[in-house]
């Protein structure tokens, strides 16, 4: 008589238990794919020397650029830190061409909640302006909530 | 939609990670589709139905309403 061979997955059950059930738990295992790996030190190796370029500018933008002075080269400091900026946006772009379809669609989500939180956070600030509140740093306010919109988008997204 | 991808890449003994990168997709794009949370693009379908050497609708289950509906026409 053939031995009674135990259910251990959606296989076992569908066929009946005609294959090498201990096999499927190895299959089970949600390592990331060659391709994964490859994709992500494509995307680091592009997207850190930007950031790392990008501190560096802003360190020397804050030591030597005299944002408070009167020189009106300090406009030209000001915007120093926008060319590693557009460097780790193009790192940004290219990982997104290299993603497949699905990857795309998390990440749009991410970005379109981003986007919302931010036009919100932006309407929002320029009503309480109008109704003559005074708030220092708008531009980093709506920054900073449209980076976290993404992250918790994003985050959400990819968990369902 | 259902599908019996889990089925096939087990029957094969290939990890999702495997199948990924025999397919050109992340291994999250795998899960999701074995999950039914993602739908493939017809290019994806195809790639999938030539890797396992069957139909599209082999391997993919349409939802039963739509069944019901294209039976009616």
């Amino acid at each position: 008589m053939a031995a009674r061979r135990e259910v251990t997955s959606t296989l076992d059950t569908l066929t009946g238990g005609t294959h090498t059930g201990r096999m499927t738990n190895k299959l089970d295992r949600q390592d990331r794919s060659e391709g994964d790996r490859a994709r992500a030190r494509a995307y680091h190796l592009e997207f850190w020397p930007g950031m790392a370029a990008y501190a560096v500018v802003l360190a020397g933008v804050l030591l030597w650029g005299d944002l408070d002075g009167g020189s009106p080269w300090r406009f030209l400091w000001a915007v120093l830190p926008v060319i590693p900026a557009l460097w780790i946006v193009r790192a940004v772009l290219r990982h997104v061409l290299r993603s497949d379809d699905y990857q795309r669609l998390l990440m749009l989500q991410g970005l379109a909640g981003g986007f919302a939180v931010a036009m919100i956070a932006s309407v929002t600030l320029a009503f309480l302006e109008i109704a003559g509140l005074r708030i220092d740093g708008t531009g980093w306010l709506i920054y900073g909530a449209g980076m976290l919109g993404w992250i918790l988008t994003g985050a959400v997204a990819g968990r369902r | 939609m259902n599908n019996h991808l889990r089925t096939l890449r087990e029957g094969r003994g290939w990890t999702q990670g495997v199948l990924a990168d025999r397919l050109g997709v992340s291994r999250q794009t795998v899960n999701a589709l074995e999950t039914g949370r993602y739908d493939p693009a017809l290019p994806l379908a195809f790639r999938i139905a030539r890797l396992f050497g069957q139909p599209i609708e082999a391997i993919f289950i349409p939802p039963e309403d739509e069944v019901n509906a294209s039976a009616g026409r």
